[in-house]
């Protein structure tokens, strides 16, 4: 139980796709205009990647390793275009906002770097615990970025006026480059909050290994 | 080697073939929404620009001025059997890729109104153009493309002339009013070729049945 605690913290802070992995930015920067898109985002990618990899995970003693890489892509398509078509079932509007980022989760490279490095050598509870924490990991960057970038560049939250009316909207922020301004303050925020965490867990160490002394 | 290629198409094959089967019972659960959603969009619209519309009559072979601007679809607009006007579903290069416009041309040769379809565009910036709350009037609350509406086509149709553009959208402006400007010269075009002897004649004959009937009470008064 802890192990898996473990496996599925790693994507949040430690091992966050985006802060410290550093893969699929091009989409996160893209649609993290709205809250609403970044948690339609986030709950879409956490989606297919979730399945993507309990599907390969249990057939990975049937994939050839020869021929895995069209196989992960086959499974991850197939889950990206079922979310697609159930989002422009339901939710259109959500679909027509994010337009075709969604498409795209077929070549994001974090579900792809996740099942080419984790699920396919991994057991199924291990790789539930750790596509829920990489899509938590991801959806909450993706909500934090959109959040600062709304309220900035728009003056709102998830559509709502938070601004008082008299204020400028400051545009950097929803254009690329208040995007890319944005994301480099939550890598820093990112780095120190690791940092911070291995301190207080070497101290507790230390602690422990004192007392046991 | 030949062995093992064969044994490895095959499992690449049978992968394919259920993930096929996966997507075709989501295909087959979601099309008709998906169907449902887009007919709602668009009814939508419609009722926006023609709110007496209730039958819509496809028509065909409508030709564009300009090579860039495709006309995806046209109807003729009716409330029962009197003509209203046309609407078209005109799609032009912007900013941001391709734009597409309904645009509903009116008997009175006037732009009855334009309703934003699909557009890419920078948020914040072009993408305001589809904005319902972005005001390039903001005193009578005009949206950009609802200061189209009532426009005549012998206007010049110039942005910052007697177009007002989005502020920083020059690009978008300027690419939306040209597919306006398309669809409704392609509108009136149709209706003088087609549809313009009965519906315009009953239209005037409406009117000058109304004017004096509305005189003559007047005269009668004095």
């Amino acid at each position: 139980m802890k192990k898996l605690y473990k496996v599925f913290r790693q994507g949040l802070i430690f091992e966050n796709p985006l802060l410290m992995l550093m893969i699929g930015l091009c989409s996160a920067i893209a649609v993290t205009t709205s809250v609403s898109n970044g948690i339609g985002m986030g709950l879409a990618m956490t989606f297919v990647l979730l399945f993507s990899e309990v599907i390969i995970s249990l057939f990975r003693k049937l994939i050839p390793s020869a021929i895995r890489i069209p196989i992960f892509i086959i499974v991850i398509a197939a889950f990206t275009t079922m979310v697609d078509l159930v989002m422009k079932a339901y939710f259109p509007d959500l679909s027509k906002s994010m337009g075709v980022f969604i498409p795209l989760i077929v070549v994001n490279c974090i579900i792809m770097g996740r099942v080419e490095a984790f699920a396919s050598k991994q057991n199924l509870v291990s790789v539930i615990a750790d596509s829920l924490g990489m899509g938590l990991g991801y959806t909450w960057v993706l909500i934090g970025l959109a959040a600062v970038r709304e309220l900035l560049g728009n003056g709102t939250l998830a559509g709502i006026q938070i601004m008082p009316s008299s204020y400028q909207p400051i545009l950097f922020f929803i254009l690329p480059p208040g995007g890319f301004f944005v994301f480099s303050l939550f890598i820093a925020f990112n780095i120190w909050l690791k940092k911070k965490m291995e301190a207080s867990q070497r101290t507790k160490e230390l602690a422990a290994k004192k007392e046991a002394a | 080697m030949k062995k093992d290629m064969v044994k490895l198409g095959i499992t690449l094959a049978l992968f394919a073939s259920v993930a096929c089967a996966c997507l075709a019972v989501v295909y087959a659960f979601t099309k008709e929404n998906i169907e449902m959603q887009a007919e709602k969009q668009f009814n939508a619209s419609m009722q926006e620009l023609f709110p007496q519309a209730n039958a819509f009559d496809k028509i065909q072979d409508l030709a564009s001025s300009d090579p860039n601007i495709k006309f995806e679809t046209a109807y003729e607009v009716k409330n029962g059997t009197i003509p209203l006007g046309l609407a078209i579903k005109a799609a032009g290069p912007s900013y941001g890729g391709t734009a597409t416009l309904l645009v509903a041309v009116d008997l009175h040769r006037s732009i009855a109104g334009v309703e934003v379809m699909e557009l890419k565009d920078t948020p914040g910036l072009g993408m305001n153009a589809s904005n319902p709350s972005y005001y390039v009037d903001k005193a009578k609350k005009t949206t950009f493309v609802g200061q189209f509406a009532g426009k005549f086509l012998t206007d010049p149709f110039e942005v910052k002339k007697d177009v007002v553009a989005i502020t920083a959208a020059t690009i978008t402006s300027r690419s939306l009013t040209k597919i306006i400007k398309a669809a409704g010269d392609a509108a009136i075009a149709y209706m003088d070729q087609k549809m313009a002897a009965p519906p315009a004649d009953s239209n005037a004959s409406q009117q000058q049945n109304s004017q004096p009937q509305g005189i003559q009470p007047k005269a009668g008064g004095k």
